[in-house]
């Protein structure tokens, strides 16, 4: 037995929910699907997972980290003061939760706390939401993935094609689903087999063989499309390189994080010229390096969900699934 | 209040605490040695020889630097002008507020050094981190063997810490200190030639050695080191990538699967050779 909504019924429960929570859904905003504050205009869409992925939620574009204000010799250093709204995200993919327990270990683990990142996953619920056909570049299967059970959410949300079905995973789903199930049926239900994946990678064995292949000559093949414009880095859930700077009016300042990416060549430069990453090989190598092997070799699990989206949105069409091939088959 | 490693962990630790800077020292034309302490005037953290901490002129930037000595109530970084913050700070004067976080990073194995002999190598302002650890080995000097130090510069101008390499460390039972300059100059009588050439030419037989300075520096001596039979794991030596957070988390530091921020800045040789070759 399942609890149940008939999907065209699904915005009464995220109604519900916006009471109590800052509820962020799957819509299309100006042509680009993201997570969006829930309101009754926005345009949901359910059919297949947005665009930009969930990682702005926990860990925004830019963000301020504390101001200041220099005056002469003074200085004053102030936190700011953190949010308390509670918020929960419905309709988050398996691959995307995936994503969430990578960025957890980089932003939680190994001796420091992030606590911007952590305030945010603190007071963030997570409903997550089955698939039942693989986009195009989908290749989640292939990365330990479920697609129809993510693994980490406080509720599971099945797409049943013409309803929508929960289970409660963790505590606070629990309570989660107690505030909804007022609107909801109860039912017996099949959920439907998923479809077939388009695209498939074969990782086994991978990060082992990267070890042995910082000099191999495939790299300098992989890199030759690539523009070094960073799409990939965007769109891509677990990339989470960041940049600090400030912003300064005066004697008033914010000290702020951004994105970054290793795709650039700044990134890596140093004093009096030298750059350990000079061209785009070095750079090609070392992002695919840190997702294959460096990140697996520190954490114990991958850096890439198989979520698609750098294959979708890169314009030379490099395509992550097509670079674990040839690593595969490479001499 | 001073701070502990632990409660560096507790307290957000991408936002820097205040301090000021109390004593600045020109150490050659384009290095100046900074004191900070908080505004309290405790030191600002405690770090092991070896570990770094970033250094704030909030408006103007941040940047990692060795804390190159510490004192009862207070810290030291040596600070070469190169750019940006570095040359604001070279503007600065005695009272300027600044933020400080840290420590950051692993710090030499004190324990590994204990009873040994060890061999300090320097070039320019890699002196800095190595000298953390000399001061180490000066206040605890029962602990280690006998210190060696074989410092380097272009000029004598450009000598770092000129006041422990004449008075202080001089002074120190069972130490010999072995400065060169790159070329002949007037005034100067000491040795003259390059740091690798030099070190070669005094045919140690310390058991580890420490050394820092410019790439070339190192590339030349680590043949004659390994040449006098020193083991992988007994040439330690720091490293240098761009740093933002200093916490493992930026991403901007790595080599292969470490990061220097963390892992590092101290690695042995031996180490070093599990690592991929240019980042
Ligand atoms: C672990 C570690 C320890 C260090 N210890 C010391 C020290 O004890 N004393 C000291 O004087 N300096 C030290 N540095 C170098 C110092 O961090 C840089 O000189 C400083 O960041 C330059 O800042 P800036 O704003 O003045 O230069 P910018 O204006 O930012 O840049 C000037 C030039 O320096 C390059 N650069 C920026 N950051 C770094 C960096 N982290 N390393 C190398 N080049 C960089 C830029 O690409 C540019 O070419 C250390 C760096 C690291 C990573
Ligand atoms: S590398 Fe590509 S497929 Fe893998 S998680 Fe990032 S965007 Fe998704
Ligand atoms: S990668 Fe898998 S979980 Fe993510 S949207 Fe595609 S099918 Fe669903
Ligand atoms: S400086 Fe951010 S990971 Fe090392």
């Amino acid at each position: 037995m399942m609890k149940i909504i008939a999907k065209e019924r699904l915005p009464e429960v995220l109604q519900l929910l916006a009471k109590d929570y800052n509820v962020l859904v799957p819509a299309k905003f100006e042509g680009v699907s993201r997570f969006t504050p829930y309101s009754a205009d926005v345009e949901l869409a359910l059919e297949e997972n947005v665009l930009m992925p969930p990682k702005d939620i926990f860990f925004p574009q830019t963000e301020k980290m504390y101001k200041f204000k220099a005056k002469d010799k003074s200085l004053e250093i102030e936190e700011l003061p953190v949010e308390k709204e509670e918020q929960l995200i419905f309709g988050i993919r398996s691959c995307d939760l995936k994503s969430l327990e990578c960025l957890d270990q980089v932003f939680l683990t190994k001796g420091y706390v992030d606590h911007f990142y952590k305030d945010k996953r603190d007071r963030t619920a997570l409903i997550a939401l089955s698939c039942l056909q693989p986009q195009e570049a989908c290749f989640c299967g292939s990365m330990g993935v479920d697609p129809q059970n993510g693994v980490g959410a406080d509720i599971q949300a099945y797409d049943l094609k013409d309803k929508i079905g929960f289970k409660a995973i963790s505590a606070k789903g629990q309570e989660i689903l107690e505030k909804i199930s007022g609107l909801l049926a109860e039912e017996e239900v099949t959920i439907p087999t998923f479809g077939e994946f388009n695209l498939k990678a074969d990782i086994e064995g991978v990060p082992e063989k990267l070890q042995g292949m910082f000099d191999h000559p495939l790299w300098a093949d992989i890199c030759r499309k690539c523009l070094n414009c960073g799409a990939c880095t965007y769109v891509c859930p677990t990339c989470h390189c960041f940049d600090i700077d400030s912003e300064v009016r005066g004697e008033d300042g914010v000290k702020i994080r951004c994105w970054d990416t290793c795709m650039f060549g700044e990134y890596t430069q140093m004093a009096g010229g030298h750059n350990p990453r000079p061209t785009k090989k070095e750079r090609v190598r070392n992002r695919f390096m840190h997702k294959l092997r460096y990140f697996p070799e520190r954490y114990k699990m991958l850096l890439c969900t198989g979520c698609g989206r750098c294959v979708v949105k890169c314009p030379v069409n490099l395509d992550i699934t097509a670079i674990i091939k040839k690593i595969k088959e490479a001499e | 209040m001073a701070v502990t490693v632990e409660q560096v962990k507790e307290i957000n630790p991408l936002v820097p605490i205040k301090a000021k800077v109390i004593k600045i020292v020109q150490e050659t034309p384009d290095v100046k040695t900074f004191h900070i302490t908080t505004i309290d005037d405790k030191k600002p953290f405690d770090p092991l020889p070896g570990q770094l901490g970033m250094l704030s002129l909030p408006a103007i930037g941040e940047a990692m630097f060795s804390v190159t000595n510490k004192g009862e109530n207070h810290i030291e970084m040596a600070i070469k002008s190169v750019g940006q913050l570095t040359e604001a700070l070279h503007e600065i004067e005695e009272g300027q507020e600044v933020g400080i976080r840290g420590p950051y990073g692993n710090g030499f194995p004190l324990d590994y050094f204990k009873g040994k002999d060890i061999l300090f190598i320097g070039g320019g302002i890699g002196l800095a981190p190595v000298r953390s650890l000399i001061m180490e080995c000066v206040r605890n000097r029962e602990n280690y063997g006998k210190l060696s130090v074989v410092y380097g510069a272009r000029s004598k101008a450009d000598l770092c810490f000129k006041e422990d390499l004449f008075e202080n460390w001089p002074k120190v039972p069972n130490m010999d200190l072995y400065v060169t300059i790159d070329r002949e100059e007037e005034g100067w009588d000491g040795h003259v030639g390059f740091v690798p050439a030099y070190v070669e030419e005094l045919a140690f037989q310390p058991q580890v050695t420490v050394l820092c300075g410019p790439p070339v520096m190192i590339k030349f001596t680590l043949p004659a080191l390994q040449k006098m039979g020193f083991a992988d794991q007994d040439i330690i030596t720091t490293l240098e990538m761009r740093m933002k957070c200093g916490i493992g988390k930026c991403g901007r530091c790595n080599i292969g699967s470490c990061y220097v921020c963390l892992d590092g800045p101290v690695f042995t040789m031996e180490q070093l050779k599990e690592l991929p070759p240019e980042y």
